[in-house]
């Protein structure tokens, strides 16, 4: 006969679930609303998802407050996890969809904007991302990573345009396959360890000191297959460039930090342990991926003719540079990981939000793609602002001092230092200067050529509403006067990094 | 003030370049005039408050900017940056003064501003990262100056230009935070402050690699041979100011992050590499005055003879002792002055005549009497003769080799023989005979706004020249503590041997050994 089970509802700890339940509540508010009167304007949307965001934010500093007193919380079955990473992680995953949101308050009208849909589903995948990030249960990670992907392929398709469904097409069959990967990698592990929480899966296997290390490294394998498509690592990046392209630029921006922050997350517990387990094959493994997504995303990326798509080269190469950091695995790299994420967030938001500014609906003749780099010919003649800011933005993502990103390189190069990975220090910082070219090469296009149509000026900022100049804005400032917050910054990740035992 | 002077130094410029953009087009020349002048005034009030009998660093400013991890705003300024960050304001002023008939001036102006605050900042940082962050920055502007308004093949010169030296600092980068981790090992802290690091003993097997790490960052942008290759197309292209800086204080940068960084870092990787750096820069004395000799365009010789001349400041500088160091200081000073004259020069006929090719002149001596002079003059510094300014450098720089090598400094000294005859061949070309071409016959000669810039850069020429000690002796104080600290910092016999101990207190704590 079963014993009756007693769990008291304070054991449960409810209060961990409350970061995520805010977002589903109001993606569910938003419906309802849409239920009861319908065709509203998509600003009561924004602003609502602004809302519900914010108080997420808040939510958030209040279980910051609470690691910072208490330390990790465990809740609901120990599925949840509050520690540090998830904390810092929900952080960024929610601030830059504060800053994404607003985006949709274009000039011109987009299609997927007019369904109260979109809002939805953008809060449900909120909502994904954030149980992805705060559990070391696998099977919750599974859920979260699904709910969130399955949410964004819809999200890119309802741009309406061919390209947008080809790519959400591409982006699910990609999603699907790694989701497979990761579902067998979880098998794997299960059936050796019996359990599907990573820290029991570590000490199991630690304790019988990788007996049955051929079936480790097969679970191994699968698991980084299915991360390398999340994260886009060379060679599973074929799908990037062309997602990029189909999505709305806001929308590309968006998806080169948040989806690639939460599978960093998931990565770095997972992959925290077996490295330092010693099995060296793993680490030859992740070593090349570290450096093949570096270089070849940097490579490819010099031979693009279009913006988006060498944006889209880059921010592979990045994510290339912030994996480093789960390779070298010491507290210093998995804060420079933090760090990084926050400032590229900045800036690449703000570099794709001025390729979204600049959205045109028809091709002009001149043109062979939306975002070619001579439609930006010239344009510090016609609109010096925008090409001053957009400059600027291109500086940062190249490193350039003392721009924002400059100082998540510098920590992250020097954690390699650190970690005693002077090679890769090398790699890394040569590979900054490979990435130089291309960045420069837009701004060459922008200051030193001629403009191709005379007074083409209105191009470059038609889309352009208050809100969105806002939140370039705020990119802007953020890129210009990181070296302000630097500090700050760093004391509070490696704190919250260092209590979480990464 | 004076507890501020350095930084206001610093972002006064900036300052003047953002609010720069509310002035008018047509009053912008006045108002860079103006604001450079300020500044320029600043920098000579920098001087006379400056104390010639200390060797140490004055006025000091600290403000933790990144605590953490060791990164802080440090400034200061000794005998050996002061006199170049006083030539960086003076050739501002003068670049402005003089400009010519350029298009978008607003934009030139505010650029020349900027750029103005990354080399006063890179002279005057003492914190590692500081200093990386004006470095870098000093590429933007110039890289707008030779691509906006450069010749016929800008775009490709300047990118180039910023390229090249990216690489090489990022590869500085990571050498620099080696030594930040090496000195966290040592002491528990991190930290990016240059006189923290001077007190870290480095071991002697780890030298080597990190003084590799600064060179490649500091060779680019001198440039040294076999990296030269960038300069002649940034010359080439570039419009007269934009050489004008280029030559007379973006180069200085790498020749004097060698005595701040290289040097008093690393003394017996120093010693390690003396004989073969010291053969790079014979190559670069002797090669590029070769090729200089074969140019037919008047502005790449005087790019060549440019760079075959910052063959001479590093040879001097890796002499490692008091007379090599300070004549290569001095030399910087000397070549600033003179090739900056001499781009400035070869602008005043590029304007008249919109060619630089010398087969197009001849006979101009009849045509432009004031020109010809204040040329001849010039290019009689350049090649050294004494009484003017390059003389002194060249001979103390020498002097201070000729300790270490006598064949060496032999070889080198024939390169200067050969520097009198291409310029002496190009002069004759410009200058003398009869006047062949008919454009050249009603040739206007150099007007006042030129004169502003030409006759003060003439009248130091001389002047340091004869008297060169009010520069020479700061320098010499300055020079002096850093030859101790090596002597002192030396580990290895040959080192402790090459590099003289001068029995001076340096005003030292305790050195820490590094694991």
């Amino acid at each position: 006969m079963l014993s009756p089970v007693n769990v008291s509802i304070e054991s449960l700890n409810l209060m961990t679930l409350v970061p995520m339940l805010i977002p589903i509540v109001g993606a569910l508010l938003i419906i309802v609303i849409d239920l009861f009167k319908s065709e509203q304007h998509k600003s009561l949307y924004v602003m609502l998802s602004l809302l519900v965001l914010g108080v997420d934010f808040v939510a958030l500093m209040d279980s910051a407050g609470v690691f910072q007193k208490n330390g990790t919380v465990m809740g609901v079955f120990d599925v949840m996890l509050i520690d540090g990473l998830a904390i810092l992680s929900q952080f960024i995953i929610v601030g830059a969809s504060m800053l994404f949101i607003p985006l949709a308050l274009t000039h011109k009208r987009f299609h997927e904007f007019s369904y109260p849909e979109f809002f939805a589903l953008f809060l449900f995948m909120i909502a994904g991302f954030q149980f992805m990030v705060a559990t070391d249960n696998l099977i919750l990670v599974f859920v979260g990573l699904e709910t969130a992907s399955l949410a964004l392929y819809t999200l890119i398709a309802m741009h309406n345009r061919d390209k947008s469904f080809e790519a959400a097409v591409k982006y699910f069959t990609m999603g699907a396959l790694a989701a497979g990967f990761f579902s067998f990698g979880s098998m794997i592990f299960y059936a050796l360890t019996g359990s599907v929480e990573i820290n029991q899966i570590a000490a199991v296997l630690s304790a019988n000191n990788y007996e049955d290390i051929a079936f480790v490294l097969i679970g191994v394998v699968f698991l980084l297959a299915s991360f390398g498509f999340k994260l886009s690592m060379v060679p599973f990046h074929t799908w990037t460039p062309d997602v990029y392209e189909g999505s709305s630029a806001a929308l590309a921006g968006y998806m080169s930090i948040v989806p690639k922050i939460a599978a960093f997350i998931v990565a770095m517990r997972i992959f925290e342990f077996l490295i330092h387990s010693g099995v060296v094959w793993l680490e030859v493994i992740l070593y090349m991926g570290v450096v093949l997504t570096m270089t070849m995303a940097n490579v490819w990326a010099l031979v693009q003719t279009d913006v988006k798509r060498m944006l889209a080269y880059s921010s592979i190469s990045h994510a290339g540079f912030v994996m480093a950091a789960i390779l070298i695995g010491t507290t210093q790299s998995n804060s420079a990981l933090f760090l990084y994420c926050i400032l590229f967030s900045f800036t690449n938001l703000g570099s794709f939000s001025m390729l979204w500014i600049s959205r045109q609906k028809n091709l002009p003749a001149h043109q062979q793609s939306d975002h070619s780099y001579n439609k930006f010919a010239g344009m510090i003649k016609t609109a010096p602002v925008a090409a001053t800011i957009m400059a600027l933005f291109m500086l940062s993502l190249a490193g350039l001092p003392p721009f924002a990103l400059f100082w998540g390189k510098m920590y992250m190069i020097s954690s390699a230092v650190t970690g005693g990975y002077t090679v890769l220090a090398l790699i890394m910082a040569l590979n900054s200067a490979i990435a130089g070219y291309y960045y420069l090469k837009l701004i060459v296009y922008m200051f030193m050529k001629d403009p191709i149509v005379e007074d083409g000026g209105h191009v470059y900022s038609a889309n352009a509403t208050l809100p969105l100049k806002t939140i370039i804005g705020i990119a802007a400032i953020g890129t210009i006067f990181a070296f302000a917050a630097v500090n700050m910054l760093l004391e509070f990740i490696t704190v919250f990094v260092y209590n979480s035992g990464y | 003030m004076l507890d501020h002077i350095l930084s206001i130094l610093i972002f006064f410029p900036a300052l003047a370049a953002m609010l720069g953009f509310v002035v008018n087009k047509e009053s912008m020349r006045s108002y860079g005039v103006a604001v450079a002048t300020i500044e320029f005034f600043l920098a000579l009030w920098l001087w006379f408050a400056f104390d010639a009998n200390a060797s140490g660093m004055q006025f000091m400013e600290h403000i933790a900017l990144v605590p953490t991890f060791g990164i802080n705003y440090i400034v200061g300024v000794d005998g050996i940056s002061l006199f170049i960050i006083i030539l960086a304001a003076f050739f501002t002023m003068i670049g402005i003064a003089s400009l010519g008939e350029t298009k978008d001036v607003k934009n030139m102006i505010i650029t020349l501003l900027f750029l103005q605050m990354t080399m006063v900042g890179v002279f005057a940082a003492l914190d590692a990262i500081v200093f990386y962050v004006f470095w870098e920055l000093s590429l933007v502007p110039m890289l707008y100056i030779i691509g906006a308004w450069g010749g016929p093949l800008r775009i490709y010169a300047s990118v180039k230009f910023f390229l090249y030296t990216f690489t090489g600092s990022l590869v500085m980068l990571v050498g620099m935070l080696f030594m930040a981790y090496f000195y966290y090992q040592a002491t528990g802290q991190w930290s990016f402050a240059i006189l923290d690091w001077y007190r870290l003993i480095l071991p002697e097997s780890f030298q080597p690699w990190l003084f590799v790490a600064f060179f490649i960052g500091f060779a680019i942008k001198v440039p040294m041979f076999p990296f030269h290759t960038w300069l002649p197309y940034a010359h080439g292209q570039a419009p007269t100011i934009g050489s004008v800086i280029l030559a007379a204080i973006l180069l200085k940068m790498g020749t004097y992050a060698f005595i701040r960084f290289s040097l008093p870092l690393f003394p017996d990787a120093s010693v390690y590499f003396m004989y073969p750096i010291a053969v790079l820069a014979i190559i670069m004395i002797i090669y590029t005055a070769m090729v200089a000799y074969a140019q037919k365009d008047i502005k790449q010789v005087v790019a060549y003879s440019s760079v075959s001349h910052m063959g001479v400041i590093i040879l001097g500088t890796f002499a490692l002792n008091v007379e090599g160091i300070s004549g290569s200081i001095f030399l910087m000073i000397a070549h600033g002055v003179v090739s900056g004259a001499l781009f400035l020069l070869v602008g005043v006929i590029y304007d008249r005549r919109h060619t630089k090719l010398m087969s197009e002149f001849g006979g101009l001596a009849s045509v432009m009497p004031r020109y010809a002079t204040i040329f001849g003059l010039m290019l009689m510094a350049s090649v050294g003769l004494p009484l003017t300014i390059n003389f002194v450098g060249e001979f103390l720089s020498l002097l201070g080799f000729y300790k270490q090598s006598h064949i060496l400094t032999l070889l080198a000294g024939t390169a200067i023989i050969v520097v009198a005859i291409y310029m002496l061949a190009a002069y004759k070309k410009m200058f003398f005979g009869v006047v062949t071409k008919e454009e050249n016959r009603n040739l206007p000669d150099v007007n006042k706004r030129e004169l502003i810039a030409l006759i003060p850069l003439a009248v130091i020429t001389v002047w340091l020249g004869i008297y060169p000690k009010p520069v020479l002796g700061p320098i010499n104080t300055s020079v002096e503590s850093v030859v101790q600290l090596m002597h002192e910092k030396a580990i290895s016999q040959e080192a402790k041997t090459r590099i003289p101990n001068l029995d001076i207190l340096i005003n030292k704590t305790s050195a820490k050994e590094a694991h």
